[in-house]
């Protein structure tokens, strides 16, 4: 044991020996960036503790997770709310049962219905009007149903983009390279101001379902491209052994060809999820109430005038909390699908 | 007796003025085995590709159990040649995200709407026959290649195939590994498949085929039986080759 700490001393003494004598400069940035990091981190945490004043937070925190939702029905998008993470912790811990197992990918996307229907409200349920919806509950759906929407229209383009028939694939990459080449901010304007326009009189669609629009249309081009990669990494081989067996086209692309390039697309497309998520929140700027927009009312409230700090800094929070969930999930999906295939 | 494959002067040419097959006429009896040699770049691999379809040709008639095409590739006639024909590649060509009996059953659930449990069954009971069935739910990258092309021959026949192809089934595996396909392929000789085997194996040549056909620069040297091809050929060009191959 004494020997350990005799050794333990011998190279921390020949550490600080060659650190302050045999490379003065180097030692010396060392100090200058630990004290900085330190004196960083004194300050923040003497803000966070002492001089932060978060009652702007905790009195509002309903207003953060549901917006302006009625008080007496905000069990339904906690509901909703409980129910996603309850299926986060089951696929990060990975289900037992193997019928779940199986069927995680159909309980995951039957949230998104349930969420709208939970939100919305009718069979029972007393209708709540989409402007009241809003917060944490909002960004999520958005989200949700985004991707929801963009993931097999993504896929349709990919496979478009490969079609033997001219008019299609021109198509699919003349709408990829145009959806590619606009900002999303523009395409959130077009969604809200055009799309209205473009409809049939009489015909109405609220301001969430033209933001997921928008966003679905955006992300698809994007997604659509991520697919592609992965359909160009399926060896030439695969098909030949394919059609050997006497599949069609059609069976082809399902059981050969989209399983291998989901797969390999898996870590771009995450990419594109936490992105979609983070840029749910422009949607504030046109007016939707979702966290941030919801960050940037109560500011506006006399009462919590000049709070920016606080509030920006607990939806900086939130939003990690968010991403590095979904980061999480997909890290344990890529596991699950890579274990024993030697990918 | 019945035959299964005829083809007339089947010519193709991948680029101007070179002949990857060039007037190839051949005829396999059902239930023989026809064994196809030459050297590289002879054109074995395209002969055995255009009989389900895989390659084109530009000149010619095949005729594969009854069923014929000719220069016009006609794509319901391929598929339909496709079900009854069974193929096995060099480099196995599983599929990577289906276990080794979902790669089994997924032609014959899908394409020829069999019953999923029957078809099950009988693929375990392949996978029995070539002594691999402790892998059905394993994928394929946790095999070796000797247990992978095995698998791929249960794939190909678990259509219940009236002929089947072997495009160098045995080249990409360990020599240690080759016999296990071998005696997999001799099984079936013996059970009266009709057969095409592109490979260099020589003694399994003479000990299981009907036939030997010679390919050179995509025109036949010479089909002969292998107790002739093999001791004493016909053609100068072929007894170059089978003294370059012992050689090796």
């Amino acid at each position: 044991m004494s020997t350990k700490i005799n050794k333990f001393k011998i190279f921390f003494l020949s550490k600080i020996k060659t650190c302050i004598l045999l490379k003065p400069f180097s030692f010396f940035l060392n100090i200058l960036f630990l004290s900085s990091i330190i004196s960083l981190l004194l300050v923040s945490l003497n803000w966070i503790f002492f001089k932060a004043n978060w009652s702007v937070i905790n009195s509002n925190l309903s207003l953060f997770a549901f917006g302006s939702y009625p008080p007496n029905e905000q069990w339904r998008p906690s509901l909703w709310l409980v129910v996603l993470t309850f299926i986060a912790l089951i696929t990060i811990y990975g289900p037992k049962k193997k019928w779940l197992r199986k069927n995680l990918v159909f309980v995951w996307i039957g949230t998104v219905p349930l969420g709208i229907f939970l939100l919305k409200g009718g069979f029972g349920l007393i209708p709540v009007m989409s402007q009241n919806w809003g917060g944490l509950t909002l960004t999520i759906l958005i989200t949700s149903c985004s991707i929801l929407f963009s993931l097999p229209f993504g896929i349709l383009l990919a496979l478009g983009r490969r079609s033997s028939l001219f008019v299609i694939r021109k198509s699919c990459s003349f709408y990829i390279d145009i959806l590619r080449s606009i900002p999303l901010i523009a395409v959130l304007f077009f969604g809200q101001l055009l799309i209205p326009l473009f409809l049939p009189y009489g015909l109405e669609i609220d301001r969430v379902w033209r933001a997921i629009i928008a966003f679905t249309l955006f992300v698809s081009a994007y997604i659509a491209e991520d697919i592609r990669g992965g359909l160009q990494s399926i060896p030439k081989t695969q098909l030949e052994a394919a059609n050997s067996l006497g599949l069609n086209k059609y069976q082809i692309t399902r059981f050969i060809l989209i399983p291998q390039s989901l797969r390999v697309a898996l870590p771009a497309l995450t990419n594109q999820v936490i992105g979609l998520l983070q840029n749910t929140s422009l949607m504030s700027i046109l007016g939707l109430m979702e966290l941030i927009g919801i960050g940037r009312s109560i500011l506006a409230n006399p009462e919590f005038i000049g709070q920016y700090i606080e509030v920006y800094i607990w939806l900086a929070i939130v939003y990690w909390i968010l991403c590095t969930l979904m980061a999480f999930l997909s890290k344990q999906l890529e596991k699950k699908m890579s274990t024993n295939k030697g990918y | 007796m019945e035959s299964v494959l005829i083809a007339k002067n089947i010519t193709k040419s991948f680029s101007k003025g070179i002949n990857a097959l060039n007037n190839v006429s051949l005829n396999l009896e059902k239930g023989k085995v026809l064994v196809v040699m030459g050297p590289s770049g002879s054109g074995k691999s395209t002969l055995i590709r255009t009989i389900n379809g895989l390659e084109t040709f530009d000149d010619g008639e095949l005729n594969v159990l009854g069923i014929k095409i000719d220069s016009n590739f006609d794509e319901k006639k391929i598929q339909k040649i496709r079900r009854r024909v069974g193929m096995v590649f060099q480099q196995f060509n599983l599929f990577p995200h289906l276990t080794i009996l979902e790669n089994i059953t997924l032609a014959p659930i899908n394409v020829q709407k069999r019953n999923k449990n029957e078809v099950k069954e009988f693929g375990m009971y392949l996978l029995a026959q070539m002594g691999i069935d402790s892998h059905a739910k394993k994928y394929p990258n946790q095999l070796s290649g000797g247990e992978q092309q095995r698998v791929a021959i249960v794939r190909a026949l678990a259509l219940k195939p009236e002929l089947l192809l072997f495009d160098e089934p045995t080249s990409a595996l360990d020599p240690e590994r080759i016999n296990e396909v071998l005696d997999a392929m001799r099984i079936l000789a013996n059970q009266g498949m009709s057969m095409i085997v592109v490979t260099h194996e020589i003694d399994f040549a003479k000990e299981v085929s009907d036939k030997v056909l010679f390919l050179d620069n995509g025109k036949v040297i010479e089909i002969s039986s292998p107790e002739i091809f093999f001791s004493n050929a016909s053609h100068e060009r072929s007894r170059k080759f089978l003294n370059q191959l012992d050689k090796n």
